[in-house]
């Protein structure tokens, strides 16, 4: 590798590149290779082999040093990822640590991430719900951000193409706000859950209680086993990497496939730190990439670029893409990029006891994690003094109940006692926020990391709407919960900073015009056309759903629409 | 040495059912390596008695045949700050030097946390108990014998009929 300087440019060029292997890179990666094209993948953090690179995967609770505590010294020094409920003993080497990656709070913003192969992928929850044209015509509606240059029609068939491919688990609901998909089985309600769903079908209109829809091969398919994908085996031990493949992440599914086509390089401890423009061309020409190891500055070249480094780093190296034609970031001629950052409001819960269906308990355990409410606020008019709405998980469960009062004998036995206590049932918020020019990720002036790129500074917050719509959520499941004659309702605002939702979303959003937005409907950034965002970043508004599935389906389609141009020679 | 604490580390924390030789200790020091706490060798077999008052061997294994003084003690120096170490260490000495009738009614007051002890000697017990337990039910032996935890479960019954007692 000593001669590196001298590599002609033809052995540093590709046909395609993309700038992170999580969720949608894994996706861009698989539809680029698949179509032929010679492809590079490029990922900040180290490799992760699926299966071989889970070394927590099969281990029992006892086998963790602190049966799964982050240590004193690790939660002092890693304040933030420590807040992650995931940040533990068996998953803690996919987070990145505070220290080892800095970034500037303006305003308190829990930033989670994971630098690796597979990036969040590996880590995520899992649920994936399509959005219907509620989300998509929100701004529009409510006028809150600019229009989405899209509709649902354009993304049904390709939620369908992804959902074929990664195995999503669900029913056929019929409803228009949570179009149905093409799934497995879904993962059943269990018995209060479903109580709870038949009590609020008959109290209410339009409130539905549905099984979760996830991210996993309840009943694979062939095309499944053909990705070496195996069923499902509720551990629920996802976090840690699953060997069977059970849940989908960029590592046991794109990934694998995109390289089995011959199409593929992979470099992990590749650091991009900007996409270079051809002032001659008048677009994109390559990458510049800090090997993390060496600090050798390196540059790749490829026809077409996709960003999907994350929404918060995509937008961190848009910004610091400078050159004579883009001196604020490219793309970035509407002086919009960075700005319009929103996020999911997670911030409430509540919780309850239910002292009927006794003669009932579990077995086994649920890796879709249980219900899913789907939103039911402001849905078809505007109805309450805030804008948009909430969805919200429900999940029940009964614990042993263990009386830990005693000493001796007595407490052993209370110990090794298999007498269940009353069901417990809780349910989280999941609001959306609306975008804002106030929230925003800048570029710091001084301050460096360790390979030179400029650190971020995040602005996000909460709005006053924000407060309105988690007083009204819990108002809302409070009464909801009392018609179900569930008792002890215990309400909790938990107050946690924005970011820990983990669904940083816009900076970089779509929109018709480019004197407001950076990317078109291709997700193609107006202003360079070689260059398309297919992540987080650029999401004109936030919706209530999950934002992954629609992430892997916008992915596709801009690939697909990416290589129909450069047959037409087009970009 | 560092040879032997890694192997004494494994066998105590891979699910502790090994006996430590008492040729391991360093002249009165706890047999365990520990980063912040200074426990002796007297305090280390106090804690034990305390653990097995709380779970004693019955039919089955006690706090001693599992060491969960030692988990306790490990919890303690990795999981918890100065502030939560001064505490444990301030109201265990107030159980040290006590024979065992003391200690047992001191063990038996502590945990209804009689009026006139001081608020060391309870915080100390609370934490100390709390941390047992905890070791107890995540221990190897009770998770492969008594409370049985599955690695694979393969299976979700969200109506399974509880057994009529």
């Amino acid at each position: 590798m000593s001669n590196l300087n001298i590599d002609s440019i033809k052995e540093h060029t590709y046909d395609a590149i993309v700038i992170g292997s999580g969720i949608s890179g894994g996706w861009a990666a698989k539809e680029f290779t698949e179509k032929g094209l010679k492809t590079l993948v490029l990922e900040r953090g180290k490799d992760v082999k699926h299966i071989i690179d889970y070394p927590t995967t099969n281990k029992y609770p006892y086998e963790f040093e602190h049966r799964g505590e982050p240590t004193f010294a690790i939660r002092e020094a890693n304040p933030v990822v420590s807040k992650c409920y995931a940040f533990r003993e068996d998953a803690m080497d996919f987070f990145v640590k505070d220290q080892e990656h800095p970034y500037v709070q303006e305003k308190p913003f829990d930033w989670i991430r994971g630098y690796q192969v597979g990036g969040k992928s590996l880590l995520w929850a899992r649920q994936t719900q399509r959005w219907s044209d509620l989300d998509f015509e929100g701004p529009l509606r409510d006028d809150f951000a600019v229009d989405w240059p899209i509709r649902y029609k354009d993304l049904d068939s390709w939620y369908t193409y992804v959902e074929q491919f990664a195995g999503i688990s669900g029913n056929k609901d019929g409803l228009a706000s949570l179009p149905d998909g093409d799934f497995l089985p879904a993962f059943p309600l269990n018995a209060v859950e479903d109580y709870f769903r038949n009590t609020m079908r008959d109290k209410y209109i339009g409130r539905h209680v549905i099984s979760a829809r996830c991210a996993h091969l309840s009943q694979p398919k062939q095309i499944h086993f053909d990705q070496g994908r195996a069923k499902c085996q509720n551990r629920t031990l996802c976090q840690r990497g699953c060997p069977f493949g059970g849940y989908f992440s960029s590592n046991s599914s794109t990934l694998p496939w995109a390289e089995k086509t011959g199409n593929l390089t992979l470099r992990p401890f590749s650091v991009v730190e900007s996409i270079i423009y051809d002032e001659k061309l008048g677009k994109a020409s390559g990458v510049r990439v800090i090997d993390t190891n060496t600090k050798e500055v390196r540059e790749y070249f490829a026809k077409v670029i996709f960003v999907n480094a994350a929404a918060i780093n995509t937008n961190l190296i848009l910004l610091n893409s400078t050159s004579s034609r883009f001196p604020n970031g490219l793309g970035n001629d509407s002086g919009s990029l960075g700005k319009y950052v929103a996020f999911h409001n997670y911030s409430a819960r509540i919780g309850a006891e239910y002292d009927g269906l006794k003669e009932f308990t579990t077995d086994g355990r649920n890796p879709a994690g249980g219900g899913y409410i789907p939103r039911f606020r402001n849905l078809l008019k505007q109805e309450t003094n805030f804008k948009r709405g909430y969805a919200a998980g429900f999940s029940a469960y009964r614990n042993t109940e263990r009386d830990t009062s005693g000493l001796g004998t007595a407490l052993k036995a209370q110990l090794l006692s298999k007498n269940l206590g009353p069901w417990q049932v809780g349910s989280h918020m999941m609001g959306e926020t609306i975008p804002k020019e106030s929230n925003y990720v800048k570029l710091h002036a001084d301050k460096k990391d360790a390979w030179g790129v400029p650190l971020l500074k995040i602005s996000v917050d909460y709005d006053d709407n924000d407060a309105k719509m988690k007083k009204d959520y819990l108002e809302q499941l409070t009464e909801m919960f009392t018609e179900a004659g569930f008792k002890n309702i215990q309400v909790n605002d938990g107050g946690q900073a924005p970011g820990l939702d983990i669904h940083e979303m816009g900076g970089a959003r779509m929109g018709h015009d480019p004197k407001t937005s950076v990317l078109n409907k291709w997700n193609q950034l107006h202003d360079c056309k070689n260059v398309f965002v297919t992540d987080g970043a650029c999401m004109t508004s936030t919706s209530t759903q999950n934002p992954s599935l629609t992430y892997m389906a916008l992915t596709a389609r801009a690939v697909d629409y990416a290589v129909l141009s450069m047959k037409k020679g087009d970009l | 040495m560092n040879r032997r604490f890694a192997i004494k580390q494994v066998l105590i924390f891979a699910g502790g059912m090994a006996l430590l030789p008492s040729c391991f200790r360093e002249g009165g020091k706890v047999s365990i390596q520990l980063k912040n706490l200074d426990i002796s060798a007297a305090q280390e077999s106090q804690l034990a008695e305390i653990a097995e008052l709380i779970i004693p061997k019955t039919d089955t294994s006690g706090a001693k045949d599992l060491n969960l003084h030692l988990y306790v003690l490990k919890m303690l120096d990795d999981c918890f700050g100065p502030e939560r170490h001064q505490q444990f260490m301030g109201g265990l000495k107030n159980f040290e030097g006590l024979d065992s009738k003391s200690l047992a009614q001191l063990v038996t007051d502590a945990n209804t946390a009689k009026a006139g002890l001081s608020e060391e000697t309870i915080e100390f017990f609370k934490f100390m108990k709390w941390k047992t337990i905890d070791g107890y039910l995540n221990s190897k032996y009770v998770m492969s014998n008594l409370v049985i935890w599955e690695l694979v479960p393969g299976r979700y019954n969200g109506f399974f009929r509880v057994k009529s007692a």
